[in-house]
């Protein structure tokens, strides 16, 4: 699909690990804002200014350093400890030796690799599906406005009043015989694909998207004779690439983080993602095997956070700026 | 724009528009096959096809590779049955799945349940009633008092496949560290309140006994403490609570010293089962109240060193908490299928010789032999005896670990689970149990008083 | 929208021989790119949201037919002991969330928003606890509460303070658990404030300097009517999603010690799962879903407001 391969080409050209975001498109404005804050440069540039600034940049990165980035520091070393070192008082700050041992041994003990592959299977399905039904959904409703188009689309965003746990377990039931069609998904990644799709925040963000594309663009292709479809794919698809990167990505992450959905459909141990996994197998895991699973877990969505950064944080800002 | 021309677009409006939904639309036929239903097929004349549960989990290597070797060897036995899927997820009762299963029609056609869930799985009609099978099954009259759990009305609903009397377990080498004699374990609640107050002495980190607080298993040793000092959680007609007695305040008050007076108990709660089992198997944990099946668990699943833990007899103990597990059949399957679960679990649980009492294998798995259970059958009956015999002949473990609770518990009346309400009244105790083992100045009068008063309304209510 | 959508009729009207085809065709093609998401979204919200509410008057075992039974359920959960302690404890997490995870995002956006220095490594580990998967964070969590030989208990001893109980006293274990939420969930506030005050235009703030205004009075009469509207959608979104909150208990400390981390979803999943009563969860599941739509129903508004 070749909006798909737009929307992951783009971040890879463009992805310095943890490069500054800076949002290039629009430099002048951001160097215009770093100007003037709330401080006033003469306050900020005088003796005083510069002393209480570097104190306060002091601070601010040695406390997020160890609020943030110390758990983690303890994480990955902790799982390099024996269990007796783990509770050993006062506790080491670094293992004594490197030992990869406790990560095999998770790995092996929790057959991680199949559950790592079952978690990207579902996410990259959830993507594609997503992608698929939001974006022709939210076309639809933004440019062909058809009868009854508002009512469908209240109707999808009054999902978004409706908190997920609540009904956990008729969705669950539907998933387990669908209504009219009696097809049982459980233990499927369709039980995982198809909800994901439901999703009627990326409409939202989609049709808003959409709908502030001129129409006059898409007149002149409607001239030429395109049918909508054509100008969906050729068209609207091409320069909406930093909305569907913004979708996509929440979409992989929301799979991947995913708990009481996927711990009701996926009861098969061979099914289930990794923090089913880990969650459902950590009662009887030595202390430092189970460390190390939680950082071998923690490592996709991380990975994703370095090179998307940018669109994660664009991501954000779409959904709850304008709401 | 013609009509044909108009036909044209929109068959190709319809296709693109297809092209790209068409998956989410009309792919889900495919895995729907793939699922295993366990209440559909199986006639009187072809094969029967069945699930089954509780298959040990990958992290209990040993007892995996036996299972599936008794898989096998059970549909080479019984050609027209197919055991057509084992489920291994771990812990077997898993009660946040089990509900959703039953209702989505996942719930194997055999499926495991521990003690306190029976009652209330036969109330409320969620497993088939057995009774007219039975009598198929060779060693079913063989039965102690255990399969009475799993009566009711005179129907039967399942088969315990697992079964003890409470005990206190106790770790060895904590025991020699703190001074104390290995091999002469606390008698009296006074004497494990004395040894409790010597292992925690021995520094930080060390818990000198160990109790649980929370997710209904709270309750439920609060419950195996009470029948020990001779008390009861509800009337004999199941219509009042009758923990509010000195009984009751005693389980309590011995708590409340040794985790305040003594500080003998640690400052951690263990909200549930696992978490106290990791403790124990931690080596830094003297003492906790349970059955001999706990010794098994640390080995197999808690990686212990098995052979520093002993269990011996529940202190004082007027009744003992009847615990274990057995094996009921979905409330949806057919006769065959019923016929068919009963002779798994036959094979794999209730023949001496094969399967879980195949002693002889066990011994050559490294698995234990020797631990006195599952105590299944009537000490005189064919099956006991038999039982006994292959028992002692393979014995692999120290039978000293295991002795003293044996020779205490000799005599002294089994007693079951309160009733088809047991979890809810049970999340009621919890709290109790927390209260004491969480703050100084809990008052256990009022604990116990509204305690009694929210049992009461439960029960009021569901009369 | 509005706009566009005018001058769309009106574009239409002027061609009227094809109109009525065209409008026609627009719709079919229209529903046909609609159709996955139709479907979708009556199998997996639509239809479970009228269930839920079905059910909540039922009763079912799902082995026979279910049967009416009025408000019983509601009955039922409204005696329980759980069920005062239950609201008042997802009342006090939601405010103590608020406390910490409304007010503190804010402040530390202002001062991330001045540094001109390590602005993209802040920025970045803000955001690190919440791309983990909420199952290892609170695993995480679970280790670094030990009272023993927990990381946060050594901290303290490091420091010559007394260790606290985390998770194990009454007083302690629902602070414990919005901490885990606090900092798992910490970094999206962080940022969106951050890109909200970026907006500000800078003149603004001279305009108020040159009207003598001072620091705290500039932060007060510029950036929070500014920001405002973004704050209140903060308000109640995080309301919403702090209101059900299930997992921290779940992993963490059970409901205990004494109900005091019982939460509605958690007494929820308790009625579901352990005590084999869906019906009583489903009345809980509808009471939640009574409130949050309150609060949704505002949100809504109020996010249409800023729109305009």
């Amino acid at each position: 699909m070749p909006n798909l391969t737009a929307v992951s080409k783009e971040p890879r050209r463009s992805a310095p690990p943890a490069a500054p975001p800076v949002p290039p498109k629009r430099p002048r404005r951001k160097i215009q804002q770093e100007f003037r804050t709330v401080v006033s440069p003469h306050q900020l540039n005088s003796r005083r200014g510069r002393a209480v600034y570097w104190t306060v940049l002091a601070v601010v990165v040695v406390s997020f350093t160890a609020a943030f980035v110390f758990p983690l520091y303890w994480m990955v070393t902790g799982a390099m400890k024996s269990t007796e070192e783990l509770v050993q008082i006062p506790p080491t700050f670094l293992p004594p030796e490197f030992s990869l041992d406790a990560y095999a041994e998770a790995w092996e003990l929790m057959d991680l690799g199949l559950l790592l592959g079952n978690t990207a299977l579902y996410a990259g399905g959830a993507w594609l599906f997503t992608l698929a039904i939001d974006v022709t959904a939210a076309y639809a409703l933004s440019k062909l406005r058809p009868v009854l188009g508002k009512l469908v689309l209240a109707l999808m965003l009054a999902t978004l009043m409706i908190p997920p746990m609540v009904i956990m377990l008729p969705a669950y039931l539907t998933v387990k015989e669908l209504p009219l069609l009696g097809w049982d998904l459980l233990n499927t990644p369709w039980a995982i694909w198809l909800p994901a799709a439901a999703n009627g925040f990326n409409i939202f963000l989609l049709k808003r998207f959409f709908d502030s594309i001129p129409r006059e663009l898409l007149e002149a292709a409607e001239i030429d004779g395109a049918a909508p479809a054509r100008i969906l794919w050729s068209i609207v698809i091409p320069i909406s690439r930093p909305i569907l990167g913004v979708v996509s990505i929440l979409t992989v992450v929301n799979v991947w983080r995913d708990f009481v959905w996927p711990l009701l459909v996926l009861t098969d141990s061979e099914k289930m993602s990794v923090s089913i996994g880990i969650a459902s197998l950590s009662s009887q895991m030595p202390q430092n095997v189970l460390i190390a699973s939680l950082v071998i877990a923690s490592i996709p969505t991380i990975a994703v956070f370095f090179l998307f950064q940018r669109h994660i944080m664009a991501g954000l800002t779409a959904g709850s700026l304008k709401g | 724009m013609t009509r044909s021309g108009y036909r044209r677009t929109a068959g190709l409006l319809l296709a693109t528009a297809l092209g790209l939904t068409a998956s989410a639309c009309g792919s889900g036929e495919k895995p729907a096959q793939d699922n295993a239903r366990p209440t559909a097929e199986g006639s009187a004349a072809g094969p029967v096809s069945i699930t089954v549960n509780c298959m040990p989990p990958k992290t209990n290597k040993a007892q995996r590779a036996t299972f599936q070797e008794d898989l096998d060897a059970f549909q080479k036995l019984n050609p027209n049955i197919k055991v057509e899927k084992a489920t291994d997820a771990f812990p077997c009762y898993e009660p946040r799945t089990f509900e959703a299963k039953l209702a989505g029609g996942q719930l194997e056609t055999v499926f495991y349940v521990n003690f306190p869930n029976v009652g209330r799985l036969m109330e409320s009609g969620q497993a088939a009633d057995i009774t007219p099978y039975v009598g198929e099954l060779k060693t079913f009259k063989d039965y102690n008092a255990s399969i009475e759990i799993f009566k009711k009305d005179g129907k039967i609903y399942g088969l315990p496949t697992d079964g003890y009397g409470m005990g206190l377990v106790y770790n060895r080498e904590v025991f020699t560290k703190a001074g104390l004699d290995p091999n002469n374990p606390p008698r009296t609640w006074a004497d494990v309140q004395a040894a409790a107050k010597k292992i925690a002495a021995l520094g930080p980190g060390y818990v000198g006994f160990g109790e649980y607080s929370g997710n209904n298993v709270g309750g439920w040793h609060f419950t195996a403490s009470l029948y020990g000092r001779g008390g009861d959680v509800i009337s004999p007609d199941g219509e009042k609570a009758a923990f509010n007695t000195p009984e009751g305040k005693a389980v309590l008050e011995n708590l409340k010293q040794m985790r305040w007076t003594d500080n003998s108990m640690g400052s951690k709660l263990y909200i549930d089962w696992p978490a106290l089992m990791k403790a124990m198997a931690g080596g830094k944990m003297g003492m906790m109240i349970g059955a001999p099946d706990v010794l098994i668990g640390l080995r197999n699943d808690f990686q212990a060193k098995f052979e520093n833990y002993t269990v011996t007899s529940l202190p004082e103990a007027k009744a003992l908490f009847n615990g274990g597990a057995g094996y009921m059949i979905n409330p949806k399957a057919t006769p065959e299928q019923i016929r068919a679960g009963l002779k798994w679990i036959e094979y794999e649980f209730l023949t001496p010789g094969k399967g879980q009492l195949d002693y002889v294998r066990a011994k050559g798995a490294n698995l234990t032999v020797g631990q006195p259970y599952p105590d299944l059958y009537g000490a005189d009956t064919p099956s006991g005896q038999e039982v006994l015999k292959l028992r002692t002949e393979n014995a692999n473990v120290d039978p000293g670990q295991f002795a003293l609770w044996v020779e205490g518990s000799k005599g002294i009346p089994a007693k079951a689970e309160p009733g088809p309400y047991a979890q809810e009244i049970y999340a009621i105790l919890d709290t109790p149990m927390s209260a004491v083992l969480t703050r100084q100045d809990a008052d256990i009068d009022k604990l116990l008083a509204d305690a009694e008063a929210k049992v009461n309304t439960l029960l009021e209510q569901k009369g | 929208m509005t706009t566009t959508g005018m001058r769309a009729a009106r574009g239409s009207r002027g061609r009227p021989p094809t109109k009525r085809r065209r409008a026609v065709r627009r719709n079919v093609t229209a529903y046909g790119f609609l159709c996955g998401a139709l479907i979708c979204f009556a199998f997996f919200s639509w239809y479970p949201m009228v269930w839920e509410v079905v059910l909540s008057f039922q009763r079912t075992n799902f082995v026979d037919p279910p049967v009416w039974v009025g408000l019983e359920n509601f009955v039922t959960v409204l005696q329980d002991a759980a069920f005062g302690p239950a609201w008042k404890n997802t009342v006090m997490f939601t405010v103590l969330a608020l406390v910490f995870g409304y007010g503190v995002p804010f402040v530390v956006a202002l001062v991330l928003n001045e540094l001109r220095h390590a602005r993209a490594y802040l920025r970045f580990v803000v955001y690190l606890p919440v791309m983990l998967p909420p199952a290892v964070g609170v695993l995480l969590f679970q280790w670094f509460y030990e009272p023993e030989y927990g990381l946060f208990n050594q901290v303290l001893g490091f420091f010559g303070l007394p260790g606290l109980d985390w998770l194990n006293s009454t007083d302690t274990a629902l602070v414990s658990l919005v901490i885990v939420s606090t900092w798992m969930n910490l970094g999206t506030g962080t940022l969106i404030y951050l890109a909200a005050l970026q907006t500000i235009p800078g003149e603004l703030y001279e305009a108020a300097e040159l009207d003598g205004a001072g620091l705290f009075k500039r932060i007060w009469h510029v950036t929070i009517p500014q920001t405002k509207l973004i704050l209140l959608v903060m308000l109640l979104l995080q309301i919403v999603a702090t209101m059900q909150v299930f997992i921290e208990p779940f992993l963490l400390t059970g409901g205990g010690p004494e109900n005091s981390t019982v939460s509605v979803v958690y007494l929820m999943y308790q009625y579901a799962f352990n005590f084999g009563n869906i019906n009583g969860g489903n009345a809980l599941g509808v009471m939640l879903m009574i409130v949050l739509m309150v609060f949704s129903a505002i949100y809504l508004r109020v996010s249409r407001e800023d729109k305009s």
